[in-house]
């Protein structure tokens, strides 16, 4: 496989002016604009460095706002860097707003081609794959009607049909999932999992974090216009979960503080500002754990001020990802007021009633409102669970049956049972 | 011969086969839509100019058709080069404003959309040839080898069109009240062209500063070559071709120059 990367960006930043400022000019506000101080303006991006090689699935997520979609017209190059780099190499073929060039008194068919050649195939290359596009997208019946009389998710399947038989060195895509019907949606990630094959590099921008978790290689995070993690799927995603659901519980009008990627010591298994930090994690309990036996983790932490009141949160997920518990100090009702600034924490469950398996230990300290993660260790302390009942599911407690019976009547059955 | 030259011309003839194929597929969109849904079709690309010189010749012929021989073709050929330049222009200034589905295209290049405009446009203009020439054969002018000259009318015309067509369509994305006010200089723009006058018939004072006018040339040489069946003169139109091309490299400089910053103003 080809070693040089086939998206590089390094240092990135994207400066805007004032959001306001970007309807467009009249004459007296052009005149004007000379005179006056140009407004702040806000920086969408900034100190984005990464590369994507071939084959390689990148996921990109975010809240609203957070300069996903800043970064796809980046690297689509329909917007250029304020400052550092982007380079692409090779043809680019973009899933971003599927059928908005089509018009509506022109026929499938006559979009299409207009499509494809506007996406940089020449008409002789739309001819040679126009079958392979009408059949993905299952419209042969329809190919020569108006695009005015198709449903939505009908133009959706002809655009993505066009997009994806461009054979894209590289390949950006805007939540594609949320194409057509469900046998659609499979037939999407089928294609898009050939052309990863095939040597594609993608950047995938989405809010469902299973198909994040499920396809990508790597997640970037971005918060604020700067990368709030970047590693692994499980890892970036469960984190990005974690804050989302905590933000909801607890809309706070703090402004997010600073905080920085530093995967130092815990490579791919660390992420959170270091305002406060876990320095050492240990399983008390052993490695191995008997279901329904006790469970018990000692969390040793530093740098804590009276001015933080931080929570601490533990959580036990399975290998995929799954999360079994999820629990923390607020949810306990646990002041963090008075909390010395070194120390340790225990944490202890009675009756870990978890079916056999193998599970991650995880250990974290966030903002007192949720903002953000002081420091989050992720899928680095594992161990595993036996001697459970043979149940499916995650937990294995101890069962009772209760079963109503009418009154026995002797039968060979019976008798053969005892 | 070595191989990335081999490589890099192999690309070069990619690229403009794939140019070419932009300009084929957006023009015939373009027309498409113009006319599919339409009964007329068309009908309505030659109504138009038809009735401009209608309206020219029934009222201007006593004033000014007694100095211009052939007046109604002098007209035609005068609506039909203005027509052409004209609705090109207008049309362009809004060109980048409505075309937001391209601008997110990786790669497009843009700078054909202008191109495609003026194409479109001059589609109308050759549908309407065939009319003229009628009417010309009915007041007995036949064909010259003069005429051979026309292509190369049509093209200093065609560069001249797409050289003020691409700052304007750039300029808007910033200052929409550029095609506004493209709209109302080209009104008033005709009555400086000796479309349905003749600028001998005007103070010869006035006539001079007409002559800075780029489209007075053009309609000089289609008149030259149509109604007196000759060549026109070369000096005006070669100064008026190089200018042509000058104008042609400094717009595309500065809407390649716009470009870059078409999605963030819109």
């Amino acid at each position: 496989m080809n070693s040089s990367p086939l998206i590089d960006v390094s240092a990135l930043g994207k400066r805007f002016a004032h959001r306001s400022a970007s309807a467009p000019l009249t004459w007296r506000t052009f005149l004007r604009g000379w005179h006056q101080p140009p407004r702040p303006p806000f920086w969408a991006l900034r100190n984005l460095s990464f590369s994507v090689r071939a084959g390689e699935m990148l996921g990109v997520i975010g809240r609203n706002g957070a300069g996903k979609s800043t970064l796809l017209n980046l690297l689509a190059g329909v917007i250029h860097p304020t400052e550092g780099r982007v380079s692409v190499h090779g043809r680019i073929g973009a899933l971003l707003e599927l059928g908005g060039g089509f018009a509506d008194d022109l026929t499938g068919r006559e979009n299409a081609i207009v499509a494809g050649v506007t996406a940089g195939l020449t008409r002789r290359e739309v001819y040679s794959r126009f079958d392979d596009i009408v059949a993905f997208a299952e419209l042969s019946e329809f190919i020569d009607e108006p695009v005015r009389t198709y449903s939505t998710g009908m133009r959706m399947r002809l655009a993505f049909a066009v997009a994806v038989h461009t054979r894209p060195d590289v390949l950006l895509v805007d939540e594609f999932l949320a194409v057509g019907d469900l046998a659609f949606q499979a037939r999407c990630r089928s294609r898009i999992a050939e052309l990863r094959a095939g040597g594609c590099a993608i950047v995938l921008v989405s809010h469902g974090m299973g198909d994040v978790r499920d396809t990508c290689d790597r997640v970037l995070w971005l918060r604020d216009g700067e990368i709030a993690a970047f590693g692994s799927p499980a890892m970036v995603t469960a984190t990005y979960e974690a804050e989302m659901h905590r933000r909801t519980l607890h809309l706070s009008p703090t402004i997010p503080s600073e905080s920085s990627h530093d995967p130092d010591g815990f490579p791919g298994k660390r992420v959170g500002s270091r305002e406060m930090e876990i320095t050492s994690v240990r399983l008390l309990s052993g490695s191995t754990v008997r279901s329904g036996a006790p469970f018990s983790v000692e969390i040793v932490y530093r740098g804590g001020r009276p001015a933080l009141t931080p929570i601490f949160v533990v959580s036990i997920t399975s290998e995929d990802g799954r999360v079994c518990l999820d629990t923390n100090t607020e949810a306990a009702r646990l002041s963090t007021e008075r909390l010395s600034p070194t120390g340790t924490i225990r944490f202890t469950i009675p009756r870990l009633e978890l079916a056999a398996g193998r599970y991650f230990a995880n250990a974290g300290i966030f903002h007192r409102d949720w903002d953000h993660a002081y420091d989050h260790h992720w899928h680095a302390y594992p161990f595993s669970v036996d001697g459970a009942p043979a149940h499916r599911g995650v937990i294995a407690p101890v069962c009772q049956w209760d079963v109503p019976t009418i009154a026995p009547a002797p039968t060979p059955v019976s008798l053969s049972s005892i | 011969m070595n191989p990335t030259a081999g490589a890099v011309s192999l690309g070069r003839r990619r690229s403009l086969e794939h140019g070419l194929d932009v300009l084929a597929v957006l023009v015939s969109r373009d027309l498409k839509l113009l006319y599919k849904r339409s009964a007329l079709g068309f009908g309505w690309a030659l109504l138009h100019p038809l009735i401009q010189v209608c309206v020219f010749v029934l009222i201007f012929r006593g004033f000014l058709g007694g100095k211009v021989e052939n007046y109604a073709s002098y007209v035609f050929i005068g609506v039909l080069v203005w027509g052409w330049f004209q609705t090109s222009l207008a049309q362009s200034t809004s060109l980048i404003t409505s075309s937001r589905a391209l601008l997110r295209q990786p790669r497009f290049p843009l700078s054909l959309l202008p191109l495609v405009t003026v194409a479109v446009r001059l589609f109308h203009f050759s549908l309407a040839l065939p009319i003229l020439v009628a009417l010309l054969w009915m007041q007995g002018i036949r064909p010259t080898s003069a005429w051979l000259g026309l292509p190369l009318l049509i093209a200093i015309q065609f560069a001249l069109i797409t050289a003020f067509a691409l700052p304007l369509a750039a300029l808007n994305v910033r200052v929409r009240d550029t095609q506004h006010f493209v709209g109302v200089t080209l009104q008033l723009a005709m009555y400086l062209t000796p479309v349905f006058y003749s600028i001998d018939s005007l103070p010869a004072r006035l006539g001079r500063w007409l002559e800075i006018n780029p489209v007075v040339p053009l309609l000089e040489g289609w008149r030259s070559i149509l109604l007196r069946g000759e060549w026109p003169d070369p000096g005006r139109l070669g100064i008026l071709a190089c200018a042509s091309a000058v104008l042609l490299v400094l717009g595309h400089r500065i809407f390649v120059h716009q470009s870059r910053r078409f999605v963030e103003e819109l």
